[in-house]
């Protein structure tokens, strides 16, 4: 039953506007920072050194850097699927079809993820190709990026940028289930993620490892300064463990006057 | 009522304006009678008990006993606001009942799943995704409800939308947003159609068309539940009818026996205008209720147990020749009325005859 839910949300996300924004936006973005990265980047310093590009981790440091962003798209988009089905009245007719609302909720997010996750690789293989092409044009080695050490580095760090991505998506799908406003699902999400954790942290530092926001972008990016790795894992599962347990209790008893 | 003599048939009789008076009989049959309601007795397609629902301290449906004849087409009538889209929303589980129970298709209301496959419904106004063409839209909620993709190009053909089914649903005109929503509620091939306001800001020609398709649904055999506001429009299709207002159960019984129920009511003229006092009098003084009508020396006359025939026989025996004498059809609006004791003048300003809101 599930596997229907989720073949049925997938026939409203291959829609092209959908798809190809998605797609093309996370590319772009990624590619962006990429080129960013190499064209900042100078012999002694700045955002990053030439000598940094060039070592197996090279390859991936502007995808990594891209985490961020990535994240807040991805967490804008599933926040939106989930309340546009209030604010389209849509929702009405999927439950007419599909009572179970656990099975219904469970099958639309498994479809949104595995969306999200596959647009992130989308946009990190033609992140990783504009990568070497900017290598080759500032003249950085990029013999290290394909050692073995050189391929592990790049499949765990996308491997952590589609777990934080799972992250984002739940959130975002948890948040606009509670505020039924696709639009209002968005910015509330953004002003979280971008602002409110970084007032927050600037404030009161030790505060940096409970925010949510803070511990998934610590997987993304693979530990961050404050964050560890594991225990950014760790309170990101709980987050989103708590996110979808919430998101349930209240799909399952709320009213649909939609 | 002692001077006047009940008498149906004018032409049998001999006397009196032939071709003037019209039977209720006639007027019935005029209408569109489509189907004969479930016996009494019969299986219920829907059934509750004690059906209620409050959101916080107001209570919007009350204590509703609902008993739909399977294989009916069921009128639910009720003012906008009398609890209707609540009531419907409780039968097809997205709204929770505060309290009560019930039976859909001999699934239990508390448990949707064991009955909505067998329901299709559309409710209030049509919605899907504008970004998808009507087949996708439909396709989207066949997978959902694993129900066979060949099942989409058949009711889009039954529902009149073939031909633009490829077109994306933001390119559709109200009515053809209407035919996709009943389209998608044929889907399942359900046995209970729950249609909410169907015809709402259709024009003409769609109203027509959306009663030639409740019609056929008939035909088929499935159970018809559509809520209106327009009696006239319940009037027309349905031969069942549940009457609600302010969340309470007010009537519910098959159209012709509420019809049956509801006084004659006849509209007279005189030939000559002079008459017309006398002849008022003279029907006041036989027990019947006269009121001058808007136009024409007309006048309207409740006459308890009386005919045509009577009226004009009356009239003759004092030398009034009747220029014109009918029946007013007997009404579910009139019916409304009088069950919920108010009149068509509580209807609010600036809304119509035929529509209460």
């Amino acid at each position: 039953m599930i596997w229907a839910a989720f073949a049925s949300e997938w026939t409203k996300l291959r829609r092209p506007t959908l798809f190809l924004s998605t797609f093309v936006g996370l590319a772009a973005a990624a590619s962006l920072f990429v080129v960013l990265m190499f064209s900042q980047a100078s012999p002694h310093g700045g955002i990053v050194t030439l000598h940094q590009l060039a070592q197996p981790n090279g390859l991936v440091i502007g995808v990594a850097r891209a985490a961020m962003l990535l994240g807040v798209v991805a967490f804008g988009i599933a926040a939106s699927q989930v309340a546009s089905e209030y604010s389209l009245g849509t929702l009405r007719q999927l439950l007419v079809r599909q009572p179970r609302r656990a099975v219904l909720l469970a099958g639309k997010m498994l479809s949104v993820i595995t969306f999200l996750v596959l647009a992130l690789c989308f946009a990190a293989v033609v992140a990783l190709a504009v990568a070497i092409v900017a290598a080759h044009s500032r003249g950085v080695a990029t013999s290290a990026w394909f050692t073995g050490t050189g391929l592990g580095d790049m499949f765990r760090e996308l491997g952590d940028l589609a777990l934080a991505t799972i992250g984002y998506s739940v959130l975002g799908m948890a948040l606009g289930q509670f505020v039924r406003s696709a639009v209002f699902a968005v910015i509330v999400g953004f002003a979280w993620l971008i602002a409110v954790e970084n007032i927050i942290t600037r404030i009161v530092p030790s505060t940096q490892q409970w925010l949510p926001g803070a511990s998934i972008l610590a997987v993304a990016s693979g530990g961050a300064e404050g964050v560890g790795y594991g225990h950014g894992l760790i309170l990101g599962t709980v987050y989103l463990v708590v996110a979808i347990a919430a998101a349930m209790a209240v799909f399952l008893r709320s009213d649909v006057t939609a | 009522m002692t001077s006047l003599r009940r008498e149906d048939d004018l032409c049998r009789d001999g006397h009196g304006a032939a071709g003037w008076v019209t039977s209720v009989c006639g007027m019935v049959m005029g209408q569109a009678m489509y189907r004969t309601a479930g016996r009494p007795g019969g299986p219920l397609a829907v059934s509750t008990a004690g059906l209620t629902k409050r959101f916080g301290n107001r209570t919007v449906v009350d204590d509703v006993a609902l008993a739909i004849p399977a294989g009916s087409v069921c009128g639910f009538v009720g003012p906008n606001g009398a609890g209707k889209t609540t009531t419907i929303r409780m039968l097809l589980g997205l709204v929770r009942a505060t309290s009560g129970s019930g039976t859909i298709l001999g699934g239990s209301l508390t448990e949707p799943a064991t009955y909505l496959h067998k329901v299709g419904a559309l409710i209030e106004s049509p919605a899907f995704y504008p970004q998808l063409s009507g087949r996708e839209n439909l396709k989207a909620l066949a997978r959902l409800g694993r129900l066979p993709l060949a099942a989409v190009d058949p009711v889009l053909e039954r529902s009149g939308l073939l031909a633009r089914a490829g077109d994306r649903y933001r390119s559709y005109s109200l009515g053809m947003k209407q035919r996709l929503g009943i389209a998608a509620a044929m889907l399942a091939g359900p046995e209970l159609l729950i249609l909410d306001e169907p015809t709402n800001g259709l024009d003409p020609a769609g109203i027509v068309e959306m009663r030639g398709l409740i019609k056929s649904f008939a035909d088929d055999g499935i159970t018809v539940l559509v809520s209106s506001h327009l009696i006239s429009e319940i009037e027309q299709i349905c031969d069942y009818v549940v009457m609600i207002r302010a969340g309470r159960l007010v009537h519910q019984g098959s159209v012709a026996d509420l019809r049956g129920t509801q006084q004659a009511e006849f509209l007279v003229a005189p030939e000559h205008d002079a008459d017309r006092d006398l002849l008022a009098r003279l029907l006041q003084q036989a027990g019947c209720t006269v009121t001058p009508g808007n136009a024409g020396g007309l006048l309207l006359v409740e006459a308890p147990g009386a005919g045509p025939a009577d009226l004009n026989r009356l009239a003759a025996r004092n030398g009034i020749t009747v220029r014109q004498l009918g029946e007013r059809t007997r009404s579910l609006e009139r019916a409304f009325f009088a069950l919920t004791g108010t009149k068509s003048a509580d209807v609010p300003d600036g809304q119509e005859m035929g529509a209460i809101r």
